[in-house]
């Protein structure tokens, strides 16, 4: 099913080109900008099935459910993606990250044989953690989950569930135990997102698109054998699954930052205004840009030291935090550099193109949009509180 | 083969941190704080890079960083830079001669102190710039010009001075700073545990053998030579910052006000997260560095750019960081936080600014040279 990957790492980047030449949808940019949701979904699952038909959808899987490519690879792939002007999956993010992850962690052998290759055929995942009153306090959090026999009645509300508009199934945390200590009483769970009595509300944010979501629990049922780990475990279930799979997921983010992000960076800098000044011309824009080509050199090469030591087991307690802050923290401040170079042109791009990732060259849109990185999944402060915590073991305050 | 290797780097890590953190509790005084010549001549340290023909350690540069990456946790006056970074660097880039073997002979047993005139400033955009030019006056060769803030220059026996020769070609000239027509004045600085010195050639006579010759392509191993000298400082800087880093979190952990560590305010907490991601950062680009570097790609002085300006900036800012964080007493001579903070804002200008490698890199995105997709 999956085609046989090269080993030989040139000859590989070689497959990956000539595949990319024939696959990337000449202009989606311009097709893309604009379109309703129907279309934006659409185009996902089109260009999720392209890459999967390859081998490349998956490529930090186990081999025997698809994936298999060394971290070499995966490097070789997200930059060739990003430099042939790839769309990133949006869709599928959770999906092919965190609930495989979960699922290869501490799923059971029925649930990973379901979900797995329904995921590689386009099973679309959302994450249902946050709460009103549970953001960055998330142990707080109060959606209930009552045992009935061989199910669990559910009751509550989330918050800021990602794509939960189109989601097939959601990664749920919810109270088992009302009585024990907070982080003790929780469970995980995977739920069908068409349940009854599940009801999904978009929330508009910033950048006027509407992506995140409430979702509203009513007397949901979720079967007994789709609790994930043991019963009030899930709260260890999360923290290792998360802070695992982050590593690997920023391999791709900070490959994309440094081919895609720093070229349409350059590109902007080298753009003529209307009396032929060029941005690049003057000292400090230079010293910008060789500033931020450093950082992203550090941010894509600890993204790799992280990704195989995530690989030999020896990941430390805070470097999934780490990666995290500093490219949630360097991706806003290279947005707000585009932004001041683009100047006010830029305010006229109203729409970026669905599919372009975080950095699409609609500078001010992505610099509004860069703060969907230093707030959710751990704001930046709850961060630097686990990075010195647990990182750097300080007293607990 | 790369087991081996890391666990040779950690036993020399070891010892190295063992041996040089007695020295600095030695040197209470900030002005005896020195790790003695016949301490590094016993330390075998010196010879890392020295082939072991010539009774080296046939090591590499890889070996030589974990010294320097300590000698920066623990800084001290000595002469390794000056001698076994620089000047075993220089003698291995040259053509193998009797004269270059006995002198990398004599540096492995520690019998010979070095120091390299290259530019130590900012002359680091465009072609390099010798700081010294052989000159024919009738048929003798004579030097002139000048290096300033040579590292362990006033201590040093032998000096390996890089200059042009009446073809402009580039080549090392080997001299005694007691041979005529030379000087060398001490610089003093207000970082202690360095060592700097002028040297000035006005005229001095030079005899034909003491003009030696790159193995390799002049300008291209002269360019190695100064990236050397900027990636050894970013090696101290990240010892200093990840030294103070350690010092700054155990400090906040048992000082206490208002009743409890003020490690465990966010403030603090905040401020130390943020230093660490700024030295493991700093530890990639380090490494990334002394790869490229050693791996002599095209790409070597791109690294060893990024590395220089980012980390010696970073570690003034953790370190500045740390004498904050330190309170009152981090201000004192006594708590010695203001040698790290000398010796990190010396490093940040010795060998190149912040600003003029980001210079180096920038022009790159000028030149039409293409960008992305490295690594």
């Amino acid at each position: 099913m999956t085609p046989a990957v090269p080993t030989d790492l040139e000859r590989f980047r070689a497959g990956v080109r000539d595949w990319c030449r024939t696959h990337v949808p000449n202009g989606w940019r311009d097709a893309q900008t604009g379109v309703s949701d129907r279309e934006f979904v659409d185009f996902q699952q089109n260009w999720f099935h392209e890459l999967a038909q390859a081998g490349y959808a998956v490529p930090h899987w186990p081999a025997e459910w698809g994936g298999g490519m060394t971290v070499g690879q995966q490097i070789v792939l997200y930059q060739e993606l990003a430099a042939h002007d790839a769309p990133r999956l949006v869709l599928a993010f959770v999906a092919i990250h965190h609930a495989a992850s979960t699922l290869l962690a501490a799923g059971t052998a029925e649930q990973r044989a379901r979900h797995l290759p329904a995921i590689l055929d386009g099973e679309i995942w959302a994450q249902g953690f946050s709460e009103p009153d549970a953001g960055s306090d998330l142990a707080s959090l109060r959606t209930a989950a009552r045992r009935e026999g061989d199910t669990y009645v559910v009751n509550g509300q989330k918050l800021w569930a990602s794509g939960a508009t189109y989601a097939d199934w959601c990664l749920l945390l919810a109270r088992t135990d009302p009585a024990a200590p907070k982080r003790h009483g929780i469970s995980y769970f995977l739920m069908d997102m068409r349940s009854h009595g599940v009801e999904v509300r978009p929330i508009r944010q910033a950048t006027g698109e509407s992506h995140f979501c409430e979702i509203f629990l009513h007397d949901v049922e979720i079967p007994a054998a789709q609790l994930v780990g043991p019963e009030n475990g899930g709260w260890r279930v999360a923290q290792e699954t998360l802070s695992a799979e982050r590593g690997m997921t920023m391999l791709e983010l900070a490959e994309r930052l440094g081919n895609a992000g720093f070229r349409w960076l350059l590109d902007a800098c080298r753009r003529p205004d209307a009396e032929g000044h060029r941005p690049i011309d003057d000292s400090l824009v230079l010293d910008r840009l060789a500033g931020f080509e450093t950082e992203i050199a550090g941010l894509r090469a600890m993204c790799r030291s992280l990704a195989v030591r995530h690989e030999t087991g020896h990941v430390g307690p805070a470097d999934a935090s780490v990666v995290k802050l500093y490219y949630s923290e360097l991706l806003q401040r290279m947005m707000n550099f585009g932004a001041d170079i683009a100047g006010l042109p830029a305010h006229a791009e109203l729409h970026k193109p669905a599919s372009s990732g975080w950095e699409s060259g609609a500078w001010v849109l992505d610099f509004v949009g860069s703060w969907e990185w230093t707030i959710p999944g751990g704001t930046s402060e709850i961060q630097r509180t686990i990075i010195a915590e647990r990182g750097l073991g300080m007293p607990r305050a | 083969m790369s087991g081996d290797l890391s666990e040779f780097h950690e036993e020399l890590r070891s010892v190295a941190r063992e041996v040089l953190a007695e020295r600095r509790r030695l040197g209470t005084a900030e002005e005896t704080a020195t790790l003695d010549w016949p301490v590094l001549a016993a330390s075998g340290w010196l010879g890392l890079e020295v082939d072991d023909t010539f009774e080296g350690a046939g090591a590499t540069l890889a070996e030589v960083a974990v010294i320097l990456h300590e000698l920066g946790r623990s800084p001290l006056r000595s002469g390794y830079l000056g001698s076994a970074v620089l000047g075993v660097g220089v003698l291995n880039l040259l053509e193998p001669a009797d004269a270059r073997d006995e002198l990398l002979r004599q540096m492995a047993a520690g019998g010979v102190r070095l120091a390299v005139g290259v530019p130590t400033g900012d002359d680091l955009v465009g072609p390099v710039a010798a700081p010294f030019r052989l000159e024919r006056d009738g048929g003798r060769l004579r030097l002139f010009g000048g290096a300033a803030f040579v590292p362990d220059a006033p201590d040093a026996d032998r000096l390996l001075l890089l200059a042009r020769d009446p073809t402009s070609t580039l080549a090392v000239v080997a001299v005694e700073p007691t041979d005529a027509g030379l000087r060398v004045v001490e610089q003093p600085v207000l970082d202690l545990t360095r060592h700097l010195g002028e040297i000035s050639a006005e005229g001095a006579p030079v005899t034909e053998g003491s003009v030696w010759r790159f193995g390799g392509d002049p300008e291209a191993s002269a360019r190695r030579l100064v990236d050397r000298g900027a990636l050894a400082i970013a090696c101290d800087s990240l010892g200093l910052a990840e030294a103070m880093l350690e010092a700054t979190v155990e400090y906040a952990g048992v000082r206490h006000q208002f009743g409890r560590p003020i490690g465990s305010f966010q403030a603090v907490q905040h401020a130390c997260a943020d230093m660490l991601v700024q030295v493991m950062v700093s530890k990639e680009l380090v490494a990334a560095a002394l790869g490229a570097l050693a791996g002599d790609g095209p790409d070597a002085s791109r690294a060893v750019s990024m590395a220089k300006s980012h980390v010696c900036a970073m570690a003034v800012d953790v370190v500045g960081k740390a004498m904050q964080l330190h309170g009152g007493i981090g201000y004192t001579w006594e708590s010695g936080v203001h040698v790290y903070l000398k010796r990190a804002v010396l490093n940040r200008s010795l060998y190149g600014s912040p600003a003029t490698h980001r210079k180096r890199l920038g022009r790159r995105y000028t030149d039409g040279v293409p960008v992305a997709r490295h690594g």
